[in-house]
């Protein structure tokens, strides 16, 4: 009886480690015999595997196309493998895999901060060759090369979107109440007056996401004393608490004292659109955002998206600041690349891929707007064309200070920001929390 | 006698406040899931335009038929098994663990339970980058059998700290009365303290069950092919850049919940047929 | 014969011993790989600078724990865990015994109401955090609409830091609420169906039977679950990441929250993982303690 039992535990502690066994054999040995099977992150052979953040459409789609054109016509020997990973969680896996030395060997990613960090840590290779023999190098906008160049390299290759921040309107309502495409921010506030005394809000505005308030502050800041003190803030030279970043600071709190943004903004969130919603109900007049929402639009209602305008946020009358500084990424997503010689250079081409003229014409297709030169005469949707003039036109284009500034820094920016608007901090404390990060991160840098 | 009725009307006036209590708390605990079956019908624009809280249009199942038709089999399947075996060797396991720990005297008893309470305090996220390292020396990444282990591992301080108090209840004379007639510790524990621990593992079962069927921080470090994926992650592709496509998501987790309901009514069942086996033997 | 007797005991513990280390071998070779190795590499990463994915670390001892002493936004964290903490106990506890006594009273007839309590549980972070932020909007939303029919104004909840945390602990027990109420339906059945039968004889009624005789004897279920409540609250993260990220400003930040940011969003791995042992230890003793303080006086 009690030799029995014993059986029993020794048979299912055997079982338990017939499971693991069984699942390393598998893996070590039998495998079927074909490239997919070799799942590593980092493979050795003459597969490339590459992360993106494609898991939706259409972005899969454009990114199956690159890649499916890439593996069909490529002699150089190689294939490229996907990988796509939901946004939210695409940054830890990233540091999950590098923090383990297993960095894919092509990764797309933001420009900013953290790919800095990345290259920085040795997870990303200077193209500056390739890319000088490439012929997209005459392919893309200039503000786009610069967005992927890092200490006097080219790290990246920007493929996916010019984004640039602005108002959407709804139309109708404008004309509805007499309304006209501000030119000065006086105009602007003088609309919002009008929406407001009709029981309209103004800007429909999430920021329970925070990211989304700072589209407003970048502007405003922007407006009041052009990119100068933010880049001499960056570099150490300026301070956070300049005179600009304060008024757009006291611009933003005047507002929600007036009751521009919707009722309990700080925990309305952006993911799970509640700003879109607030358009779309038509109870908001206006939506200040990057200008990919032209696409979120068209896939919710195409209907609705005929009622939409676009302007790029007004000047602000007694500014010196130049009024045709945007605030934008030009390309949105970036390849960067974690190999070598002829991998690196297939993994090139594999990017060349991305920006070769059918994917081009797939990406302007789906609402996209690809980062390359003449791209507004492919364009048919008015507003896009408008934003890519406005890009054009720019003397120059900011990136997001969530995106460019390091990330402990863009953190103080995005909380401290986030309680102007709740009206429990005041601007300058907010710039200063911001300074204090900024200091920190170049303190640590210069050790 | 007078006592009696008055007893008697109290304990009707009990149960009429329990009750409204009762059908109260249900209304609170059902409304989001029902929102969250509306929704599932709705169409993306419908849903955005009017009130979440209103019922859809009409029932389309488009959603649901273009979840199913998408990878939703694959990781339903992948999810089922990964369940399916840790959960079995989690609950044997940790019966195995709590019975010494709960019914034995010997010296390191009380470390060893210490040391088990501590594991619980553990924040999942410090164990991905050296799971993550784990997986690929062994070369499980990327296949769901890396799964097993961390999901065993992380519910077990939880599971033995709770079938040890459970077994501590057990009265004690059951077992004395088994030794006496020369039952040894092992037998004593197939046969005795197992069957009596019946509904602290219907409880556990229920618990670890609902968090391996929703776990999601393993599961999106430690696979990355969609043949590889669970559940948790079929979202993933509704879920974009800038926006999500909310109903279709809604439909995922619809569907992703109902095998949990199942599985709950089919274990919750078994709580109440361990009090009656219970009140048979004690 | 007393010799004889002494020897036989030992030879019985010696056996208990082999069976105990039998049965446990399992569980702790599982906790040393996947937990108590994890743990080590977190102290030992603590002890360096590092942003998580460079070759380049450097050792700096004990400087982050010295951060971290002086580190506002942790303790206001740990201060957040501890609301978090009493109101879970206070809360879920009594809440899931109350449910788990109503269904021990009425028996299978309430199946319906066991099976719909429990839903809550069953459902995921994503969904949740979802139906939530609409649910809790300031305009529209459910809490605002209920309060406009009493003739207040709308409610902002989640965007007022003052408030902010109280809605998301609400959440956190209509989500855990019905763990306690499985928890004491498995501890009622444990309790033996004679105490009932010979309370009934006694001519107990149910209430008395419920306070006198099934409260004291359900005492040691409440200690532990009031454990894994604590426990539970101390490490909590899911939903608040999902709901509020830590915000407004840090008003809902937990340890776990602003570990996870640290490590993994800001690129400071050794901070992060010393926020993390932080918190370890922190959880561990306060849980500790509080088994300690609970047992001592069960045994007195």
């Amino acid at each position: 009886m009690k030799k029995r039992t014993k059986k029993i535990v020794t048979l299912s502690m055997t079982a338990l480690m017939g499971v693991s066994l069984a699942a390393c054999g598998g893996s070590g040995g039998d495998g079927k015999g074909n490239g997919a099977d070799d799942h590593s992150a980092s493979s050795s052979d003459k597969e490339i595997v590459y992360w993106n953040i494609g898991t939706e459409s259409p972005d899969k789609d454009v990114i199956a196309k690159a890649v499916d054109k890439f593996n069909s016509e490529t002699d150089s020997g190689y294939t490229v493998t996907v990988v796509p990973t939901q946004n939210d969680t695409y940054k830890e896996k990233l540091v999950v895999a590098m923090s383990s030395g297993e960095c894919p060997d092509m990764y797309s990613c933001w420009s900013g901060g953290p790919m800095y960090e990345y290259i920085d840590s040795g997870f990303g290779q200077p193209i500056d060759d390739l890319f000088h023999n490439s012929e997209i190098e005459d392919k893309l906008m200039d503000s786009a090369v610069g967005q992927a160049t890092y200490n006097g390299h080219i790290y990246a290759v920007p493929y996916q979107n010019v984004s640039m921040s602005g108002i959407f309107y709804n139309k109708e309502m404008f004309e509805k109440y007499g309304l006209k495409e501000p030119e000065t921010l006086e105009e602007l506030e003088n609309i919002c007056d009008t929406l407001k005394k009709n029981n309209i809000t103004p800007f429909a505005l999430a920021n329970g996401s925070k990211w989304t308030g700072s589209m407003y502050f970048m502007n405003l800041a922007a407006r009041y004393g052009g990119l100068e003190p933010f880049q001499k803030a960056v570099e150490g030279e300026g301070q956070f608490t300049d005179e600009c970043f304060i008024k757009a600071g006291e611009k933003i709190q005047e507002w929600v004292k007036n009751g521009y943004f919707p009722e309990g903004v700080n925990s309305l969130s952006e993911d799970d659109g509640q700003a879109k919603q607030l358009m779309y109900q038509e109870t908001a007049g206006m939506l200040l955002c990057g200008s990919w929402y032209t696409g979120t639009f068209a896939t919710d209602s195409e209907e609705f998206y005929q009622k939409i305008g676009w302007f790029p946020f007004p000047a602000i009358e007694d500014s010196q600041a130049d009024p045709s500084i945007m605030i934008g990424t030009v390309g949105d997503q970036f390849l960067v690349f974690n190999c070598e010689g002829e991998k690196l250079e297939a993994a090139f081409e594999c990017a060349e891929a991305h920006l070769s003229d059918e994917v081009i014409e797939f990406e302007v297709e789906n609402g996209k707007i690809p980062p390359v030169k003449g791209i507004e005469d492919k364009l048919t949707d008015p507003i896009t064309k408008e934003v890519v003039e406005a890009a054009n036109n720019a003397s120059e284009i900011q990136l997001w200070y969530d995106q460019y500034l390091p990330p402990a820094v863009s953190t103080a920016h995005l909380d401290g920001l986030q309680e102007v608007f709740g009206l429990t901090m005041t601007p300058e404390e907010a710039q200063e929390s911001m300074q204090k990060a900024m200091d920190e991160y170049l303190a640590g840098k210069a050790e | 006698m007078d006592s009696y009725k008055k007893s008697k009307r109290n304990s009707v006036v009990c149960w009429i406040i329990a009750f409204a209590f009762a059908v109260f708390y249900l209304v609170v605990s059902f409304l989001p899931f029902v929102f969250m079956v509306l929704n599932s019908f709705k169409e993306k624009f419908e849903m955005l335009t009017k009130a979440v809280f209103s019922l859809p249009d009409s029932l389309n199942f488009a959603n649901y038929r273009e979840v199913l038709t998408g990878g939703f089999g694959r990781y339903f399947f992948n999810s089922v098994i990964v369940l399916a075996i840790s959960l079995t060797v989690l609950l044997f396991i940790a019966a195995c663990a709590s019975y010494p720990l709960a019914r034995f005297r010997f010296k390191l008893a009380n470390p060893i339970y210490a040391g088990i309470v501590a594991c619980m305090s553990i924040p999942v996220h410090i164990t991905l980058i050296p799971v993550f390292k784990m997986a690929k020396y062994t070369g499980l990444y990327d296949r769901i059998w890396a799964l097993i282990g961390p999901y065993i591992a992380f519910a077990v301080p939880i599971s033995v700290f709770i079938l040890t108090s459970f077994m501590k209840e057990i009265p004690r004379e059951i077992e004395e009365s088994a030794e006496i007639d020369g039952c040894g510790k092992i037998q004593m524990f197939f046969s005795m303290i197992l069957p009596l621990a019946k509904p602290g593992l219907a409880t556990l079962a229920i618990y670890n069950g609902v968090n391996m069927w929703n776990e999601f921080s393993f599961a999106y470090t430690l696979t990355q092919s969609s043949a590889n994926r669970t559940l948790p992650l079929a979202i993933w592709e509704f879920q974009g850049q800038y926006s999500m496509n909310t109903p279709m998501i809604m439909a995922v987790l619809t569907l992703t919940l109902l095998p949990m309901i199942v599985m709950f009514l089919i274990f919750q069942d078994k709580l109440v047929k361990g009090m009656t086996a219970g009140a048979v033997k004690g | 014969m007393k010799e004889n007797s002494i020897s036989l005991l030992e030879l019985r513990q010696r056996k208990t011993r082999k069976v105990a280390a039998l049965f446990l071998a399992p569980v702790t070779i599982l906790m040393f790989v996947f937990i108590l190795y994890p743990i080590a590499d977190t102290f030992i990463t603590s002890g360096y600078q590092w942003n998580g994915i460079s070759e380049a670390k450097k050792f700096i001892g004990v400087e982050n724990w010295k951060t971290l002493l002086q580190d506002k936004s942790f303790w206001i964290a740990f201060r957040n865990n501890l609301v978090i903490m009493r109101l879970s106990i206070c809360i879920q506890i009594p809440l899931g015994l109350a449910l788990a006594t109503f269904l021990d009273f009425g028996g299978k007839k309430l199946t319906i109401f066991k099976v719909i309590w429990f839903i809550p549980l069953l459902m995921s972070s994503v969904a949740i955090g979802f139906l939530f932020t609409y649910a809790l909007a300031t305009n529209g939303g459910l809490v605002s609409t209920i309060s406009g029919w009493f003739g207040g104004g709308n409610i902002d909840l989640l965007g007022n830091p003052k408030t902010a945390l109280l809605a998301v602990i609400a959440v956190i027990c209509w989500q855990f609420t019905p763990f306690y109420m499985v928890y004491f339906m498995a501890a009622f059945t444990n309790i033996p169906y004679d105490v009932f039968e010979a309370a009934r004889i006694d001519g107990a009624t149910r209430g008395q039977y419920f306070w006198k005789i099934a409260l004291p004897l359900l005492v040691p279920s409440m200690k532990s679950a009031a454990i894994l409540s604590m426990v539970g609250s101390l490490k909590y993260f899911d939903l608040i990441y999902v709901m509020t990220g830590g915000g407004p400003g840090t008003s809902t930040e937990l340890m776990a929250t602003y570990m996870y940011k640290q490590s993994f969003k800001t690129f400071n791995m050794g901070y992060g993982s010393a926020v993390a042992g932080g918190m370890f230890l922190l959880i561990t003793m306060v849980s500790l303690i509080t088994m300690k303080l609970l047992n001592g006086k069960r045994e007195a």
